[in-house]
């Protein structure tokens, strides 16, 4: 999952980039309006954080704008007066949700969880497709009960799959998502990190979550169990 | 820069006085004359009836004149008063004795029968006055008579009266602009009083706009008043809240200081979880209540409907997930008269409670005052949902600076004690009860 933080204050911006990182997203970060707004509007970000008060454009013009340019991510206002003005005005430019500052990193982190599934069409945190459930809010994910230990990046790989069930992502798409600008997109890393969750979702190979298909990605074939 | 009211009413009213007094005079100047003239052409028009009878015939039947003429001014050199006869053709006849050592009239030329001619002519007054005349053969003569009168008595007459006007429409004139002038200064006089109270105020040596003042000025300077005590009590509120801050915030930072000095790091990291939230409640909370405007006497009338509607779109999409249903009951002519931001912070964090501990329904009643038309004062709002709600025990403690129902969720404590605070300062109420939907009723009235 990509990120974009829009924050002028540069000691909460980075330590929200390292926060972030640190749980798997691929973090993007602007420190004026400006910047944010050309980020957002030239690269597939899957959620936005915005800070209402920000040099340059102000964060409930960024909103504005990136709307009327058509961007549909969900956007998460930051603000530090908490009035309902302020709140009011950013939920009607075009936000989803606000947070009053100063605030916990697993609040932040619940209320992007939920935004990121609430963007999907999920309503619970809970992903389950066969033997195979996925947390989103525990960023956890079990194998029939059994927990199993993934790393921040392989669990990003699986949960961008597996919320898009059913559909072929293209590597390149793949890659926007789970990694910020600066990556080298020609490293073959994505492949392997492939080929490490599939041996370990699929341990004896009768499985098949995840298929190839050659030149143009990959797909995660099992369907989601009705009970949800 | 503009002129002050003085001088435009001055300008204004002595405009209006000199036009005023400069029309009469020439009115009466020309009524006068005219009324002398009148006079002039009766006593012309006398003169050529005497005349006329005074006239006798000749030998062949023509006109002529005895020595002994009607008025005795006709008859003495250079009298001012003259007569002369145009004979047929207009040929000059006769002329009276008083015309000797003068030049003869000078008439312009002879009048048909019956006509009557006035003229102004070289300090003269002159009326010609043409006549048919039938001699003893029977053929018809015409005759003008011209008499003549110089207009230097007349000139007297009308210089006279000219003074006299003058005299008493410029002594009028002085008088009014004096009455003029301390018209003005009594009539502006509160206004001079009221910007030297008002300096007074400045200078610290008043209160208020004290003394009655004239009905006009005492919206104004009733309205004066409620300001200066409105940021009088706001200057209090903010002193108040700047202590009550101070205050506060020194125990956690004690806690802190005791944490820091105690060189034990395991200690000093649970001070500061436990503190800095703490702080940030403190923090919030002040800052809050200070930003709350309150109850001013020069408010606007807020409509309630649309910021309802607002904050229930922007909560709607907040809680999308939970799929809350939101009824809300606002009469359009709903008016709130203070601060919108009070109005809006009353409102977001009732509705906030409301959506974040509701089960799946949430409830906006509004009243407004009973009377008819568009500005309906707002007596209360009720906000239901269909929560938990909160036990009677611990509805005297939300309502408390900082308190906290409920860990999971932060913000309520705050919320609640915000809005009381708020409510208080409209000298309103906030009461906690159970709804009939089966949770939280909150209702404020004001």
């Amino acid at each position: 999952m990509r990120i974009l933080i829009i924050e002028d204050e540069q000691a909460l911006r980075e330590q929200l980039q390292r926060q972030l990182t640190a749980k798997g997203y691929s973090v993007d970060a602007a420190a004026d309006g400006e910047d944010g707004r050309f980020l957002g509007r030239e690269y597939p970000f899957d959620l936005a954080i915005i800070d209402l008060g920000l040099p340059k454009m102000s964060g409930i013009e960024v909103i504005r704008k990136l709307r009327t340019d058509g961007r549909e991510f969900p956007i998460l206002i930051l603000t530090a007066r908490g009035n309902w003005q302020d709140k009011v005005e950013g939920l009607e430019a075009g936000a989803d949700d606000y947070l009053v500052k100063p605030f916990h990193i697993e609040e932040l982190l619940a209320r992007l969880n939920a935004l990121l599934r609430r963007s999907v069409g999920l309503t619970v945190p809970v992903l389950e497709c066969g033997p195979i459930t996925l947390d989103t809010a525990a960023q956890s994910v079990s194998l029939a009960g059994e927990a199993l230990t993934l790393t921040a990046y392989e669990y990003r790989v699986l949960e961008y799959l597996m919320l898009h069930q059913g559909k072929v992502v293209s590597k390149t798409v793949l890659t926007e998502h789970i990694y910020d600008q600066d990556f080298d997109r020609d490293s073959n890393v994505l492949e392997v990190f492939v080929g490490r969750l599939r041996r370990k979702l699929d341990p004896d190979g009768t499985l098949q979550p995840i298929e190839t298909l050659r030149g143009q990605g990959y797909r995660f074939r099992l369907e989601r169990n009705q009970s949800e | 820069m503009t002129p002050s009211i003085h001088l435009r009413m001055t300008l204004a009213a002595s405009f209006v006085l000199a036009a005023f007094l400069g029309i009469s005079a020439y009115a009466l100047d020309k009524a006068f004359r005219d009324s002398v003239e009148e006079g002039f052409k009766n006593r012309l028009q006398g003169h050529i009836y005497a005349l006329l009878g005074a006239a006798e015939t000749d030998n062949s039947g023509g006109m002529r004149f005895p020595e002994d003429l009607p008025d005795p001014r006709f008859s003495n050199p250079d009298s001012g008063l003259y007569a002369g006869i145009l004979g047929p053709g207009g040929r000059y006849q006769w002329h009276s004795p008083s015309l000797l050592g003068r030049e003869e009239i000078s008439y312009s030329q002879p009048l048909a029968p019956g006509v009557k001619r006035f003229q102004r002519n070289d300090g003269l007054y002159l009326l010609g006055f043409g006549l048919g005349w039938v001699d003893n053969a029977g053929r018809e003569q015409s005759y003008t008579v011209v008499v003549a009168e110089s207009t230097a008595g007349m000139e007297a007459e009308v210089g006279g009266f000219r003074l006299t006007l003058f005299l008493w429409l410029g002594g009028a004139a002085l008088l009014l602009l004096l009455v003029q002038g301390v018209t003005l200064r009594w009539g502006l006089s509160p206004l001079r009083r009221a910007a030297r109270d008002l300096k007074r105020i400045q200078a610290g040596k008043a209160e208020f706009l004290g003394g009655s003042y004239p009905s006009e000025l005492r919206g104004l300077t009733n309205n004066v008043n409620a300001l200066i005590s409105h940021g009088r009590a706001n200057q209090t509120r903010y002193r108040n809240r700047l202590g009550d801050l101070a205050h506060s915030l020194k125990t956690p930072l004690a806690v802190l200081q005791g944490a820091a000095d105690g060189n034990d790091a395991d200690d000093l990291l649970r001070a500061v979880r436990e503190q800095v939230p703490r702080m940030n409640e403190i923090v919030q909370y002040q800052l809050q209540r200070a930003a709350a405007a309150g109850k001013t006497d020069v408010a606007r009338a807020i409509p309630v409907a649309p910021a309802v509607r607002k904050l229930t779109a922007a909560l709607e999409k907040v809680y999308r997930d939970k799929g809350v249903l939101c009824g809300a009951e606002v009469p359009e002519g709903a008016r709130f008269f203070g601060d919108e931001g009070d109005l809006l912070e009353v409102l977001g964090n009732l509705l906030e409670n409301a959506f974040k501990y509701c089960r799946s329904r949430v409830r906006v009643t509004v009243e407004a005052s009973a009377s008819a038309g568009e500005d309906r004062p707002l007596v209360g709002i009720v906000i239901e949902d269909d929560g938990e709600g909160i036990p009677e025990p611990e509805r005297e403690q939300v309502l408390r600076r900082g308190a906290r129902r409920d860990q999971q969720l932060p913000g309520q404590g705050i919320g609640l004690s915000v809005v009381d605070e708020i409510v208080r300062l409209y000298q309103g109420t906030l009461e906690i009860g159970e709804s009939d939907l089966g949770g939280a009723r909150v209702s404020v009235r004001w």
